[in-house]
């Protein structure tokens, strides 16, 4: 800053370039002298801190302060004098205590060398995730690598999103970016991740029993805390699903991969409908909502709470006029009463609905208790809020941790009880999901005919399904 | 818990070590023309973001992440790329993050009319000042083959732009921050907030790098302190700022800073008065050559 600074000075273009010489050779000097200055007062803080006790240390304990202050004044020299002394006064003087705010720097990215690959882990449809150790610490992490070929636009957006969100959602239950390396080529753009054992979905592949009760509410008070964060930071995930949820063998849920996840705002900003794996994909989705909100990812954790609870994703629907069906099978068909508007959607135009259905009442139906045959009333509440096919009616991620289900016996187990369980993803296994991918970015939305969604000839292979829902009114 | 939920409000700042090292001083530029350059870089972007309808804070955000790239030895070099290239690439990348994208070639075409020699608005491109009539539409074509190869240098500067800022676009701006604490000052003139919005804009091209060195609730109290004080409206009595986080020392210094933005832009206009301020790598070349032909001369 000083040499922007001094620049003011310099009026004749004539002399500007000596001057500049001049200021070169000053400076240097300058530098030099601060450095030595520096040093003594290193030197000296070394000694101040051996004198004094914790109180005075307070303010010059961790690096933040100092480096801040150090930035805000223009003159080198007189902030390599006064930097620690000077706030050391200052802390002491003032009754007014200023906020700090966290000081972060930037930098370049680091090269991937950094990490020894170890083995693959999975590929998902934005990249490939293989487990690695840092060569500096031997920590293990994870080394997503980016899909990034080929693409119109340059950086891919999705790509930009997931680094820009990850490194915002700093919390306990969201998975840590650690940094972003590159490779040898412009294209190769490595996210380095804490390594988490299990996900959700190779674990309950693996297990003979679902979770216990309190085990679920465990995991799902977690992924819910998280998802409560990113909502707060205007993050949509928009592609929860059991194999994007992490595990380690201290119980703790962390939700990863954002490669859907965008900031939204209010109003919401146009967005593809093309999100959330299709099995785990909210019904006015569907139905072609061009707006719609941190509902979506709220059916999710619906679908997610009855995987945890049967071990089986819940709505496995092979297109989505099957999943369509399928999901009208759980919850009844919507009806104007429970869902209004949803009449007018793009694609619920083809949408037969039996005219008997229309007598249910309007109030939020519950779920079929032959689905769920072990849950609490409370707990059947709560996913039948959650899988309410009018987004309008799913709780918030707030109201959802206030839910009566999590305070009720059996209580959320602690973390630290939970087993362990032989990791998959550490045991140079490579894991192999049934779980359908996210829809790829840049398709086109298809023009969906659920005429045949009500057991109707057209729309392919849904005939058996359709007479399911049927069953529910008996 | 609380340092988190302060990031949105917060930014990167620049380290003692990226302020006083730069990559083009490294590489021989000399500071000040490293300065003109990059201010006029900084209004270059402003110009640009207007002429694509993009909103100020797309155009804000640009604008710092522009100012972040050339800091540090680990930073870009004016001799490596061009400063209109960094300012397109910014503007792209950062309006692809927000709800409003722009198109490569829409990009393109607004930078192709604002580097025109004969058809350009900016004084430091074209010297002689906007032209009077408006130009003749061959002025500023961008031909198809030179879209193409410009469509390549703009993704490729993006990368390069990510790469150095470790792909950290993260910008937190002070406009909405000066505009809550307005209120909670009970500020209700609508010429103090036009003037606040007006400081925190001019501020973006400051030479001084206000914005990444200081964080945004100390510049939205600066501006808010200014513009009370040329609209004559009196604050409240004592060191209100220090509710907001702000000490004196650091108010003042920015309050300084802010005001002598506009001294700084007269000189620059009288210093480069009969010649563009290279936004080209050539350009910079030869203005580094020309004055190391009149040093040796002298």
């Amino acid at each position: 800053m000083s040499a922007s600074k001094s620049r003011w000075a310099d009026e004749d273009p004539e002399t500007e370039a000596i001057i500049a010489q001049q200021k070169r050779e000053k400076e240097e000097k300058k530098r030099a002298k601060a450095e030595k200055q520096r040093q003594l007062d290193e030197a000296k803080r070394a000694q101040d801190t051996a004198q004094t006790d914790n109180s005075a240390q307070a303010p010059n304990g961790d690096s933040g302060p100092p480096k801040k202050r150090r930035r805000l004044s223009n003159d080198p020299d007189a902030t390599a004098d006064d930097e620690v002394p000077g706030s050391e006064k200052q802390a002491q003087k003032k009754p007014s205590t200023l906020l700090r705010f966290p000081v972060r720097e930037w930098g370049t990215c680091r090269h991937v060398d950094n990490y020894e690959r170890l083995n693959h882990i999975e590929e998902g449809s934005y990249g490939w995730v293989s487990r690695a150790k840092d060569i500096n610490t031997g920590e293990i992490v994870a080394l997503k690598k980016l899909k990034i070929e080929n693409s119109p636009d340059g950086f891919p957006v999705t790509g930009l999103r997931e680094i820009q969100t990850l490194l915002e959602a700093r919390h306990q239950n969201v998975v840590y970016l650690r940094e972003v390396v590159m490779g040898n080529k412009m294209d190769d753009v490595f996210l380095v991740m804490d390594f988490l054992e299990h996900d959700l979905k190779a674990l309950l592949d693996e297990m003979r029993e679902p979770f216990l009760p309190s085990e679920i509410k465990t995991l799902l008070l977690q992924v819910v805390g998280g998802l409560d964060f990113l909502h707060s930071q205007w993050i949509m995930h928009r592609d929860l699903k059991t194999s994007n949820l992490l595990m380690n063998n201290r119980g703790e849920v962390k939700i990863a991969d954002f490669g859907m996840a965008r900031y939204y705002g209010d109003p919401p900003p146009k967005m593809t409908q093309l999100v959330v794996t299709l099995w785990y994909r909210a019904p006015e989705l569907l139905l072609g909502a061009d707006k719609y909100g941190t509902e979506i990812d709220m059916w999710s954790i619906g679908c997610i709470f009855g995987e945890l609870l049967t071990k089986e994703p819940l709505l496995q629907g092979k297109n989505e006029v099957d999943q369509v069906s399928k999901i009208f099978e759980l919850t009844g068909p919507p009806n104007s009463q429970i869902w209004p508007g949803f009449r007018s959607l793009p694609n619920a135009k083809s949408l037969k609905i039996p005219s008997n259905s229309s007598s249910l009442s309007g109030s939020l139906p519950l779920l079929p208790r032959s689905r769920f045959p072990y849950l609490t009333n409370a707990g059947l509440g709560l996913i039948s809020e959650l899988l309410a096919l009018n987004p309008a009616s799913r709780p918030t991620t707030k109201q959802c941790l206030a839910h009566s289900y999590f305070r009720e016996d059996p209580r959320p187990k602690p973390k630290e009880m939970f087993p362990t369980f032989p990791s998959k993803a550490g045991m140079e296994k490579r894991r192999r999901h049934h779980t359908p991918e996210a829809p790829k970015r840049g398709q086109e939305a298809p023009e969906l005919d659920f005429a045949g969604v009500f057991g109707g000839a057209p729309g392919g292979d849904s005939g058996e399904a359709g007479a399911g829902f049927t069953l529910r009114l008996g | 818990m609380a340092a988190t939920g302060l990031k949105q409000l917060s930014n990167a700042l620049a380290t003692p070590d990226q302020l006083s090292n730069s990559s083009s001083s490294i590489d021989g530029v000399p500071s000040d023309l490293e300065t003109s350059i990059r201010v006029a870089g900084a209004q270059l972007t402003q110009t640009a973001g207007v002429l694509l309808g993009l909103s100020q804070d797309i155009i804000a955000q640009a604008i710092v992440i522009f100012t972040r790239f050339w800091l540090g030895a680990d930073g870009g070099s004016l001799r490596i790329y061009s400063a209109k290239d960094v300012s397109a690439a910014s503007l792209y990348l950062t309006a692809k993050l927000s709800f409003q994208p722009t198109s490569p070639r829409s990009v393109l075409n607004v930078y192709t009319l604002l580097l025109s020699q004969d058809a350009s608005p900016l004084w430091f491109v074209n010297p002689r000042g906007a032209p009077a009539q408006p130009p003749a539409p061959e002025k500023y074509l961008l031909t198809e083959g030179g879209y193409q190869s410009a469509r390549l240098t703009l993704l490729r500067i993006e990368s390069v732009i990510l790469r150095t800022l470790g792909f950290d676009t993260h910008v937190a701006l002070p406009h909405t921050i000066a505009w809550t604490y307005l209120q909670t000052l009970g500020v209700a003139r609508p010429a103090v907030a036009r003037g606040v919005v007006k400081h925190l804009n001019a501020a973006l091209l400051s030479p001084q790098l206000l914005y990444v060195t200081h964080q945004p609730n100390a510049l939205a109290v600066a501006a808010i302190y200014l513009a009370a004080r040329e609209e004559g409206v009196k604050l409240v009595d004592g060191n209100w700022w220090e509710v907001f986080d702000v000490d004196r020392e650091e108010l003042g210094f920015l309050v300084v800073g802010m005001r002598s933005l506009e001294g700084y832009l007269r000189r620059e206009r009288q210093l480069w008065q009969t010649q563009a301020i290279p936004m080209v790598l050539e350009d910079v070349d030869s203005e580094i050559e020309r004055r190391r032909m009149m040093d040796e001369g002298e």
